[in-house]
């Protein structure tokens, strides 16, 4: 009798322990990639015949993008995928400490698509919703380099959201920037 | 009683030095002992630290090194993100590669990034190698994270039969087999170097390496610990002795009574 309560007793224990290692992992899946770089591109330009193409960052355009996301940017050169007015960008922004990949779809200086490629903090990766990821479509820069839009926050994913924020005005610039160059090259 | 006397004088400066370091170590929260680091190099050689020497690649009269908090540090200056280890740096007319466990950064001939070609741009995990040679970048990686059908026979290595080298575009980030002897590209290949002694130097400073508290140190002192097992004995000796003296003083003081 003893001995079959005892055996009781270790089997809930067990299947205690296991529920809530499984639980807390669930929690924690937040973090990984999504998608790799040359798959979005692929995704984004299904139909079109997309180019390859890289914006080398001039000191003007530096001062710009930093004044944008508030920080020096890394790098001289980005680069960028284009199929006639569209444009689409794999950029890198911190969120809280580990930077965020995020790939910015423009066409015709207007957002068409935001997606989050890769998620490496604990928290916050919320923002990966496609549900949140929506509110994008459409926004374009103003005048002071905002979005022309408000975003709606999720609780706890502030500083994640605020880097996508960045991102996405950041790629507008960009945009814009290519646009600018191209029509100046041009005869 | 002269013995006595000569060895109450023997014991009166350890013991002073036990009265002060015991005061110390009582009120040690109070004169914040345990926030006091002690970091000099015979001290934690003495406590057996190993103190391992930065290795950093030098190319071009450059010295490439990870400063163990993920940057990319070049004579110091930090030039691009990096997670440890840096693995290869090699180096065109163009420019230097930086090969480090998340990407390859390309930097240009003033050691400034020019971009990170990194896994999520199409970098094959556990990327072992980048090595140029007649001004061409090769990326050697492990075969099993590799697409078997781009596999050519002739770039298997033969020394390492699980390693694929791939030739590396540095404008258009494309990875294409490559023609070549695995051997030519073994012998192209740095071996990290310990960095000279300025850059060493600083890089300490900067970082935050093995230290002890001051309160270990005294209490170490104190005990007799910080001279190993002769040191303890000593102490113990030292104790011992005060009590001899202090029983035989206190007969000495009756018997003159």
């Amino acid at each position: 009798m003893l001995k079959q309560l005892y055996r009781a007793a270790l089997l809930t224990t067990a299947a205690a322990c296991f529920a809530i290692t499984s639980l807390a992992s669930f929690s924690v899946n937040a973090k990984g990639v999504y998608q790799s770089g040359p798959d979005f591109f692929t995704e984004v330009f299904a139909q079109q015949q997309a180019e390859s193409k890289v914006l080398w960052l001039t000191p003007e355009i530096r001062s710009q993008a930093a004044a944008i996301v508030g920080h020096p940017v890394r790098g001289l050169r980005i680069r960028y995928h284009q199929s006639d007015s569209k444009t689409a960008w794999i950029l890198e922004e911190i969120g809280k400490e580990m930077p965020i990949t995020i790939g910015v779809v423009v066409e015709d200086d207007v957002i068409q698509q935001v997606k989050i490629l890769a998620y490496r903090e604990s928290r916050g990766g919320e923002v990966r919703y496609p549900a949140y990821t929506a509110q994008y479509k459409g926004a374009a820069l103003q005048e002071d380099y905002q979005l022309n839009r408000n975003i709606d926050g999720i609780t706890g994913a502030t500083l994640s959201m605020w880097a996508v924020n960045k991102v996405a005005a950041l790629a507008l610039y960009y945009h814009a920037a290519v646009n600018q160059s191209s029509a100046t090259h041009q005869p | 009683m002269l013995w006595h006397r000569r060895l109450g004088l023997s014991t009166f400066v350890v013991l002073i030095f036990l009265a002060i370091s015991g005061f110390a170590l009582n009120h040690s929260p109070g004169l914040k002992l345990n926030q006091i680091n002690l970091s000099s190099n015979w001290l934690l050689d003495w406590y057996g630290f190993e103190i391992p020497l930065a290795e950093g690649f030098q190319v071009d009269g450059k010295w490439f090194y990870q400063d163990g908090n993920k940057a990319l540090l070049v004579d110091g200056h930090n030039a691009a993100s990096c997670t440890a280890p840096l693995i290869a740096v090699a180096q065109t007319t163009d420019g230097f590669f930086a090969l480090c466990s998340n990407g390859l950064n390309l930097l240009n001939r003033d050691a400034q990034l020019i971009e990170q070609f990194g896994a999520i741009d199409g970098l094959p995990p556990n990327t072992q190698a980048v090595t140029v040679l007649h001004n061409k970048i090769y990326l050697t990686f492990d075969s099993t994270t590799i697409d078997s059908t781009t596999i050519d026979s002739t770039t298997i290595d033969s020394t390492n039969i699980d390693a694929v080298i791939m030739e590396f575009n540095a404008h258009s980030l494309e990875l294409k087999p490559a023609q070549i002897a695995p051997k030519a590209l073994k012998d192209m290949r740095q071996a990290a170097m310990p960095l000279p002694e300025s850059l060493q130097k600083t890089l300490k400073e900067q970082s935050s390496g093995p230290s002890i508290s001051l309160e270990t140190l005294i209490l170490d002192l104190h005990s007799g610990r910080f001279f190993g097992q002769f040191g303890v004995l000593f102490i113990d000796l030292i104790g011992l002795l005060v009590c001899i003296l202090s029983i035989t003083g206190l007969m000495g003081w009756i018997k003159r009574r």
